[in-house]
């Protein structure tokens, strides 16, 4: 019977530095390497361009997002593609990924670049942890180094849907 | 980018989250790749959305006539179909229905509206991957379909030749080769992340109500369904099930949520371990023999289990 059964701690039972407050981030791929990830072996050339005002309120009307940044991180394939850096912010996260477009507009490949999530305000503040950790509120809070992995709450890509949709317009729009 | 150890890492957004994979062996760059495209292969073969995905041409397929399905599919529906059995259909793929309803699934094109009582009884499992349905059901794998893909992923990674690595499909994960360390992140405040230990050649799945596919209102961002009673679920609390493989660790977290009384049965089949996180407190299971948790975290919950049981309501310790 015994071995049937859920064992039950209650949080304030828990020592808080089992939770680790850090931000969690991931560098995946330098510029260099993403460019080369998703144009392997051709030479990219650096074409910054700046939108107008008109092509920002028409990229805003066909992708139903809203343009953050008016110069456009934009590098061209010797092979008429395009390669794009772009940023994407989220309540938490801030997300900078590399988007490659064949010559035809198509996505080629989305590669994420540098992910990381920002909790910083929330768990440096005393009053907050305190509502959260009950009696135990007085134990240090852990700055846990080592966060690699993390499992629960599936984050949505949706800011990355939204991203890429902005650029398809701008590529429709500016690029074409 | 090569990080400590010199551990390819790559993200990519597939599944409708963030896929992470990394890898370290000779074949960690070749293998990073496979494993991505197998992922994008299955989301093509099991989405919900695409309208030519063996789900979708199910959905839509004539009652009562043998379609084939993708072996993988197969597969899949063949743990589904399992797990529904054991946990009595608190597990269940025929939940497209309420989902649609609910408005967290589109309503499939050129199908009939499904039969309300239709369950995974429903669903027919042939010789030769081929599959048939005998009322109109709507199939959904969202709840299996992304540990099954980050097991192919490690497949791949494997054939590859890549001796370490992890898969990380927006936090229904495999370690293997060399332990890693994994956190789980609370509920309720995501910046607090919760040290599981360290895991090694083992899946771990959590299944929370607080970051779905619907954000901002709590009461309607859980897209869980109990299929028993067809209604949406909102628990705020995060179930963390670590299995040997992924595709039943994410299965059986919705058994743990949907079905807590049995679940310890189920687990125990599965030799499946589950950790709950919610406002009150955790709550464990198996209580031993558990070497993957926080040894100091098992030790606290042990003193506190055994000094306190008779002050803790009766219900905050069996169940909801």
């Amino acid at each position: 019977m015994q071995k049937s059964r859920w064992i039950w701690l209650p949080l304030a039972q828990v020592p808080i530095a089992l939770f680790a407050p850090a931000s969690y981030g991931a560098t995946y791929l330098t510029l260099e390497q993403a460019q080369q990830a998703i144009f392997p072996g051709e030479k990219l050339s650096q074409s910054f361009i700046n939108l107008t005002n008109q092509q920002v309120q028409e990229i805003e009307r066909r992708s139903d997002t809203n343009v953050r940044r008016k110069q456009i991180q934009l590098w061209k394939s010797t092979n008429g593609g395009f390669f794009i850096v772009d940023e994407v912010v989220g309540k938490h996260e801030y997300i900078t990924y590399a988007v490659g477009l064949n010559s035809d507009g198509t996505v080629k490949q989305i590669e994420i670049m540098t992910y990381r999530e920002s909790y910083g305000y929330e768990v440096r503040n005393a009053d907050w942890r305190a509502q959260f950790v009950g009696k135990s509120a007085s134990a240090p809070l852990k700055l846990d180094k080592d966060i690699k992995n993390i499992s629960g709450a599936t984050l949505s890509c949706r800011h990355i849907t939204d991203g890429v949709k902005r650029i398809l317009a701008t590529y429709e729009v500016a690029l074409k | 980018m090569k990080s400590r150890s010199s551990e390819l890492r790559r993200a990519r957004p597939l599944l409708g989250t963030i896929v992470e994979i990394g890898a370290r062996g000779p074949g960690a760059s070749a293998g990073i790749e496979a494993a991505f495209r197998e992922v994008e292969t299955i989301h093509q073969l099991m989405s919900f959305h695409e309208i030519d995905s063996d789900v979708s041409c199910l959905n839509r397929a004539p009652l009562l006539t043998p379609l084939a399905v993708d072996p993988r599919t197969y597969e899949v529906l063949t743990w589904a179909q399992r797990i529904s059995a054991l946990s009595e259909g608190a597990f269940d793929v025929t939940v497209g229905a309420e989902l649609v309803a609910a408005g967290f699934l589109p309503e499939p094109a050129n199908s009939e509206y499904p039969f309300p009582e239709a369950n995974f009884r429903d669903l027919s499992l042939l010789p030769d991957n081929r599959v048939l349905l005998k009322r109109r059901a709507w199939i959904d794998l969202g709840g299996i379909a992304k540990g099954y893909a980050v097991d192919r992923a490690v497949m791949m990674l494997k054939q590859f030749g890549v001796v370490s690595g992890t898969v990380n499909a927006g936090g229904d994960l495999f370690v293997f080769g060399a332990a890693q360390p994994v956190h789980i992140r609370h509920p309720e405040e995501p910046g607090l992340k919760f040290p599981l230990g360290k895991i090694l050649n083992s899946a771990v799945a959590s299944s929370s109500g607080c970051f779905s596919a619907r954000e901002k209102i709590h009461a309607v961002n859980d897209p869980l369904i109990d299929p028993r009673r067809n209604r949406r679920v909102n628990w705020r609390f995060s179930v963390t099930v670590i299995a040997a493989c992924c595709i039943v660790a994410d299965a059986l977290t919705k058994v743990v949520r949907l079905a807590i009384r049995q679940a310890p049965r189920i687990l125990s089949q599965f030799g499946a371990r589950a950790l709950i996180i919610d406002r009150r407190g955790l709550r464990i299971f198996p209580a031993n023999e558990n070497d993957t948790m926080s040894s100091s975290l098992e030790t606290a919950a042990r003193v506190v289990n055994t000094e306190t049981r008779a002050s803790i309501p009766h219900q905050a310790v069996t169940g909801l």
